[in-house]
C-alpha cells in the first residue's frame, strides 16, 4: 500500500535548539537512488542523521516503510535501514570478512556469534560489491577503495531495504568511484534497494539519481528531477557560483546533441541530421515562442525516419512581425559543407489556417525544371515542406490556435557555400537546397557501406541462394514496394552507389538471377559503364542521354538541351516533347544491359529495372524482362 | 577454520601458563618450604603448624587475589581502550588507579587517625569513588580534545597531581602506618587476607561477566560511536556501563593493591596478538587469563628477586608492560606516517 521506503513530513532538523532547515519533504521508493547535492556544511550529513534515526528530528518525523522512525526499536530499525558512513577508527588484527560480519550484529544472538546462515549472508555481501577476494585479508592493508566496498558490503549484511552513504566517494580515485556507484546502481535498479547518498561529484551525481534533493544553507528542496536539479541555473544558485565561475569549470551551459549512432563495420557513427529536420525544428521553435509566449530550452521533432531528434535552439527569439529560431546543422559523422550553419525559421501569424513557406537568404531557388520543386520555387523539397507544415499543425493544436502561419526559412552563410556543392550545375541557385527524406543523416565510410553490403548479402544468399534483388537507395525500396508487392519474399540489399563491387559480391555468393530497381539518374550511368554511380566518381547522365537521343534521331538543338539538362527527369521531359522517349530509353536500356551482363561474365542473369519518381516505370532490360515473368510465374 | 584453532589453542597456552604459575608462586616464598610440605599443607594433612599458615593464609589467598586483580587490571585496561579507541589507553595511564589511590590514602588516614579499622568494602568504595572522579576528569577532558595524545597526558598529569597530595596525606599518617601505607602506595600484593579476597572476588567476577556479555555491542563500538548507533546499541547506556564497570575493576584492584602500571595495557596488546584477533569476544577473556598469569609472574619475581626484601609490584610490571607500551606508540606514529 505504502509505496515510498523512506519519508519525510514536516520534518525539521538541527543540533540543540536551532532549526538547520524546516518543512522538509522527501520520499524514495525503492529502487530508486536519492542524491542529496550541495555546498559543505550545509547539511547533508545532518540530514542523513536525521534520516537515519541518529539525530532526533526537531519537529515533523521521517517514515520508515511508512512507520514513524521514532517507534523503531535500534534492532529493527537496522533490519530495514542501514548507514553507510566514512569509516574513521583504525581497526586492528581484524580480516575484511569479520569486519562485514558486523553487519550481522541487529540479527545475531546476545554475544554475537555467527551462525553459519550469518556467515553465508557475509560471504554473499562481499560478492556483492565485488569483494570477495578480500575476505581475509586484513581491513588496515587495502586500498581506500576496496575499503568502501567493505563498508558498502558490512551495510549489506545488515540485510537493509534502505541504505543511506554518507560522501562515500570523497578521497576515492575516479576508477574508485565510478566502482563504487555502480555497484550502487545496481543495488538499486537490480535489486531494488532504495539508495540515498551524498555526492559531490555532480557529474557522477547526474548520472546515477533517479531524484534528486539539494542541500542548501537553511533549506531543504523537495525531490527534484536530475534534469531539474542539474540545470546551470540550479547548480549555481546552489553552490552561490557566479556565472563565469560555473563556465570555468563546466563550460557553457550545454546544449542537448543530438545521440544516435549507427553501426558501421566495427566503428560506431554518429547520426546527424538534416536541413529539412533543422527548418521544421526552427519552424517549431518560433511558433511556440509566437503561440505560448515561452522560449522552449529544447525543441523536439520526430523524423520521418521513427527518430526524434531533440535539440537546444541556437536562438529563438521576438522580431517586429513574428519571431525567429535558429538550429545548428549538425551532420552527426557525416561533416559535410552545411554542418555547424544555422538554419533560421522566421515565423509569423495569419489569420487564416493556411501555411505558407517562403526561402530566405541562403536557401537556393529552382532554375531547372526536372527537381523536386517547380521552377522558381525555393528549393525546400517535399518532404521538409511537410515535416515543416505538420509540426506547425501540431503546434497550433496543442496551443489551441485557429490560425495560420508564414514562415520564411533562410540559412545563414548558404549562398557561399552553396557554390561548392552541385546545386549550381543542377540547377539551383543562390542557396542551399533544403532536403532530406528520412530526416536522418546516417554516415558511413565507403568501406563500412562495402561490408554492409556483404553482411546483408550472406543473409540473403541464406534465406533464397538463389534470387536476388538490388536497390541503390530508398527510391528503388519504395519502388519496389509499390510496384512488385509480389515480389515481397524475394531478398532485397541496398547497395547505394556501388553497383559493380555488388554484382562481383553477388556472383562470389552464388546468386542466379538478380535484379537491379534503381532510379533512372544513377541507373542510366550504367548505360555508360559507371559501376560506381557517386557523383564524385562519374557524372555522364545528360552526356549518355544525350548521345542515345542523337542516335535515336534527335536533332542538334535537342541534343544541347538535353546537354544542358539539370536532371534525367528534365531529359525525359525533352524527349517527351520531342517524342523520342521510347526509342531513347530501349537504347539505353540496351546499353545497361551490355554493361550488366559484361560485369557478370556469365555467372548470372541479370537485369535492370528503371523508373522515375516524376515519370514512374521507364522500363526493362531484356533480361530485367525474363526474370520479372519467371519470378511471377513460379 | 585457522582462526578458531589459534583461538583455541592460545587459551590453551595462557591456561597452562596461569597453573605453572599460580603452582611457582605456592612452591615459591622467602621460607624454602619443601614441595612434599606444600602439597600436604594444601591437602589439608600438614603436620608442620608454620608450614600450613603460611600456605594457606599467606601464599594461597595472596595468590588466588594476584589471579583476580591481574584479571580485574586487563579487563579494565582493555574496556579502556575499547572506550576510548585508543590502545594506550589504561587505569594507570588515564589517572584512575592515582585517583582511586588518593582517596583510598585519604579514607586510610582518616581512619586510622582515628583509631578506626579500614574494611574491605569501605576500600572499595573509597578506591570506587576515587576512580569515578579521576574518570569523570578524564571524560570531561576528552569532550574538549580530539588528540587522545593529549588526553593520556592529562591522565598521566592527574595521575602526578594524585600521587602528590597522597605522599602529602600519608606525612600526615600516624608512624606506624606509615610503612603499611607506603608500601600500598607503591603497590604491592603482599597481606592479602581471605576476607579480602572475597570482597575483591564479589566484585571483579560479576563485573568481568557482565563485561564479557557486552562484547556484542563492544565489537559495534569498535567500529565507532555512530556506526554502534546505526546497528541498534543504545550506545549512551552502553558508554556508561562501560565506563564504571571499568572504574570498578581499576577501583578494586587499587583498594586492595595499590595502583599498578601497565599490565592494563600490556596484557590486551599481548593477548590481542597471542590470538590474532580484536573481537571482544575472544580478547576478554585472554585479557583476564593473560593478566592472571602475567601478575602472577610478575608477583613471583618481586618476592623472590631480593627474598626476602619484596620489591613493589609496579616495579616488576613496569619493566615487562613499559617496552610493550613503547612498542605500541613507536608502531601507531609509523602507521600515522604510512
Amino acid at each position: 500500500m505504502n509505496q515510498n521506503l523512506c519519508e519525510t513530513r514536516h520534518l525539521a532538523m538541527g543540533y540543540d535548539k536551532t532549526p538547520l532547515a524546516q518543512e522538509i519533504g522527501l520520499k524514495l521508493a525503492p529502487g530508486q537512488i536519492l542524491t542529496l547535492i550541495g555546498p559543505n556544511g550545509a547539511g547533508k550529513s545532518t540530514l542523513l542523521k536525521t534520516l537515519a534515526g541518529q539525530l532526533a528530528p526537531l519537529g515533523g518525523a521521517v517514515l520508515l516503510d511508512g512507520q514513524d522512525l521514532a517507534r523503531y526499536t535500534g534492532t529493527a530499525r537496522a533490519q530495514k535501514m542501514a548507514l553507510m558512513l566514512p569509516h574513521t577508527r583504525p581497526t586492528e588484527l581484524t580480516t575484511c570478512f569479520e569486519f562485514a560480519a558486523a553487519g550481522r550484529i541487529p540479527y545475531t544472538g546476545r554475544l554475537g556469534i555467527l551462525s553459519p546462515a550469518d556467515r553465508q549472508i557475509v560471504a554473499g555481501a562481499l560478492e556483492r560489491v565485488g569483494a570477495g577476494a578480500l575476505a581475509d585479508r586484513d581491513f588496515n592493508c587495502i586500498s581506500d577503495g576496496q575499503r568502501q566496498r567493505i563498508l558498502l558490503a558490512r551495510a549489506l549484511c545488515q540485510q537493509p531495504q534502505l541504505i543511506l552513504l554518507d560522501e562515500p566517494t570523497s578521497f576515492l580515485d575516479v576508477k574508485g568511484k565510478i566502482e563504487l556507484l555502480s555497484i550502487l546502481q545496481k543495488l538499486a535498479h537490480e535489486e531494488g534497494l532504495g539508495v540515498i547518498v551524498s555526492l559531490h561529484e555532480l557529474d557522477m551525481a547526474q548520472k546515477i539519481s533517479d531524484a534528486v534533493v539539494c542541500v542548501a544553507p537553511r533549506a531543504v528542496s523537495g525531490v527534484m528531477t536530475p534534469d531539474a536539479a542539474f540545470a546551470p541555473e540550479n547548480i549555481r544558485q546552489l553552490y552561490d557560483l557566479t556565472e563565469e565561475q560555473y563556465t570555468a569549470v563546466f563550460g557553457a551551459p550545454k546544449k542537448p546533441r543530438f545521440e544516435h549512432y549507427v553501426r558501421s563495420g566495427q566503428k560506431l557513427l554518429r547520426c546527424g541530421y538534416t536541413t529539412g529536420t533543422c527548418a521544421a525544428l526552427a519552424a517549431t521553435g518560433a511558433a511556440r515562442l509566437l503561440l505560448t509566449g515561452a522560449v522552449p530550452e529544447s525543441i523536439s521533432l520526430q523524423t520521418p525516419k521513427g527518430i526524434v531528434v531533440e535539440v537546444a535552439p541556437l536562438f529563438c527569439r521576438r522580431t517586429a512581425a513574428g519571431a525567429e529560431c535558429a538550429i545548428e546543422k549538425d551532420g552527426g559523422d557525416d561533416v559535410d559543407v552545411t554542418t555547424g550553419l544555422p538554419v533560421i525559421a522566421a515565423v509569423e501569424l495569419r489569420q487564416d489556417p493556411a501555411i505558407t513557406l517562403q526561402g530566405g537568404k541562403g536557401v537556393g531557388r529552382v532554375t531547372k525544371p526536372g527537381l523536386d520543386q517547380p521552377v522558381g520555387e525555393a528549393a525546400i523539397n517535399h518532404v521538409p515542406r511537410q515535416m515543416i507544415e505538420s509540426a506547425l499543425r501540431a503546434e497550433a493544436e496543442a496551443a489551441g490556435y485557429p490560425g495560420g502561419f508564414e514562415v520564411t526559412i533562410s540559412i545563414q552563410g548558404g549562398e557561399e557555400v552553396a557554390r561548392r556543392t552541385f546545386n549550381p550545375h543542377i540547377g539551383v541557385e543562390g542557396g542551399l537546397s533544403v532536403l532530406g527524406t528520412s530526416g536522418i543523416v546516417e554516415p558511413m565510410s565507403q568501406q563500412a557501406i562495402l561490408d554492409t553490403i556483404q553482411l546483408e548479402m550472406d543473409q540473403a544468399a541464406l534465406a533464397t541462394p538463389r534470387q536476388l534483388i538490388l536497390a541503390p537507395g530508398n527510391y528503388g525500396l519504395d519502388y519496389l514496394r509499390d510496384a512488385y508487392p509480389e515480389f515481397a519474399g524475394i531478398p532485397v540489399v541496398k547497395i547505394s552507389n556501388f553497383i559493380g563491387d555488388t554484382l562481383d559480391m553477388a556472383a562470389t555468393a552464388g546468386f542466379k538471377e538478380v535484379l537491379l530497381v534503381g532510379h533512372v539518374g544513377k541507373l542510366c550511368k550504367l548505360a555508360g559503364g559507371i559501376m560506381n554511380t557517386h557523383s564524385h566518381t562519374a557524372d555522364c547522365r545528360t552526356e549518355l542521354f544525350c548521345a542515345h537521343a542523337a542516335l535515336c534521331g534527335a536533332d542538334r538543338a535537342l541534343c544541347a538541351r538535353l546537354m544542358d539538362a539539370a536532371t534525367t527527369d528534365a531529359c525525359l521531359d525533352l524527349l517527351d516533347q520531342a517524342q523520342l522517349r521510347v526509342p531513347v530509353l530501349e537504347s539505353l536500356l540496351a546499353a545497361i544491359q551490355l554493361h550488366l551482363d559484361r560485369r557478370a561474365a556469365g555467372t548470372f542473369r541479370v537485369g535492370a529495372v528503371l523508373f522515375s519518381n516524376q515519370h514512374g516505370p521507364l522500363g526493362t532490360t531484356q533480361t530485367a524482362k525474363e526474370l520479372l515473368e519467371q519470378w511471377k510465374q513460379s | 577454520m585457522t582462526g578458531k584453532r589459534r583461538i583455541l589453542l592460545s587459551y590453551c597456552i595462557l591456561t597452562i601458563l596461569l597453573v605453572v604459575l599460580f603452582a611457582a608462586n605456592l612452591f615459591w616464598g622467602s621460607v624454602a618450604l619443601t614441595p612434599g610440605a606444600v602439597l600436604a599443607a594444601l591437602t589439608g594433612s600438614g603436620q608442620d603448624a608454620l608450614s600450613v599458615s603460611i600456605i594457606t593464609r599467606l601464599r594461597l589467598p595472596r595468590a588466588v587475589m594476584v589471579v583476580l586483580l591481574g584479571a580485574a587490571l586487563s579487563g579494565a585496561g582493555y574496556l579502556l581502550q575499547t572506550f576510548f579507541a585508543n590502545p594506550i589507553a589504561g587505569p594507570f595511564v588515564m589517572g584512575i588507579s592515582s585517583g582511586a589511590k588518593l582517596a583510598v590514602a585519604l579514607v586510610m588516614v582518616i581512619f586510622l587517625n582515628h583509631g578506626l579499622l579500614t574494611g574491605s568494602v569501605t576500600l572499595i568504595l573509597a578506591a570506587f569513588a576515587g576512580a569515578l572522579a579521576a574518570m569523570a576528569f578524564v571524560l570531561a577532558v576528552s569532550r574538549r580534545v580530539q588528540r587522545m595524545s593529549i588526553l593520556v597526558i592529562c591522565g598521566i598529569m592527574i595521575g602526578y597531581i594524585c600521587s602528590a597530595v597522597t605522599e602529602f596525606v600519608v606525612a600526615f599518617a600516624q608512624d606506624s602506618n606509615i610503612v603499611n601505607l607506603h608500601n600500598w602506595s607503591q603497590g604491592s600484593f603482599s597481606g592479602m587476607t581471605w576476607g579480602n579476597v572475597g570482597a575483591a572476588a564479589a566484585v571483579v567476577l560479576p563485573a568481568l561477566a557482565a563485561a564479557f556479555l557486552l562484547s556484542k555491542p563492544m565489537a559495534a563500538y569498535q567500529m565507532g560511536e555512530a556506526y554502534a548507533r546505526s546497528v541498534g546499541v543504545n550506545v549512551r547506556l552502553f558508554s556508561r556501563v562501560l565506563v564504571l564497570l571499568s572504574s570498578l575493576l581499576a577501583a578494586c584492584v587499587t583498594a586492595f593493591a595499590g595502583p599498578i602500571s601497565f599490565v592494563g595495557i600490556a596484557v590486551p596488546h599481548l593477548a590481542k596478538q597471542l590470538l590474532g584477533s580484536a573481537k571482544p569476544l575472544w580478547v576478554l577473556p585472554g585479557c583476564c587469563l593473560g593478566g592472571a598469569a602475567f601478575c602472577l609472574l610478575c608477583d613471583l619475581i618481586a618476592r623472590s628477586l631480593f627474598a626476602p626484601t619484596e620489591l613493589s609490584i609496579s616495579a616488576v610490571t613496569a619493566v615487562f608492560g613499559a617496552p610493550v607500551v613503547i612498542g605500541l606508540l613507536v608502531r601507531r606514529s609509523q602507521e600515522g606516517v604510512q
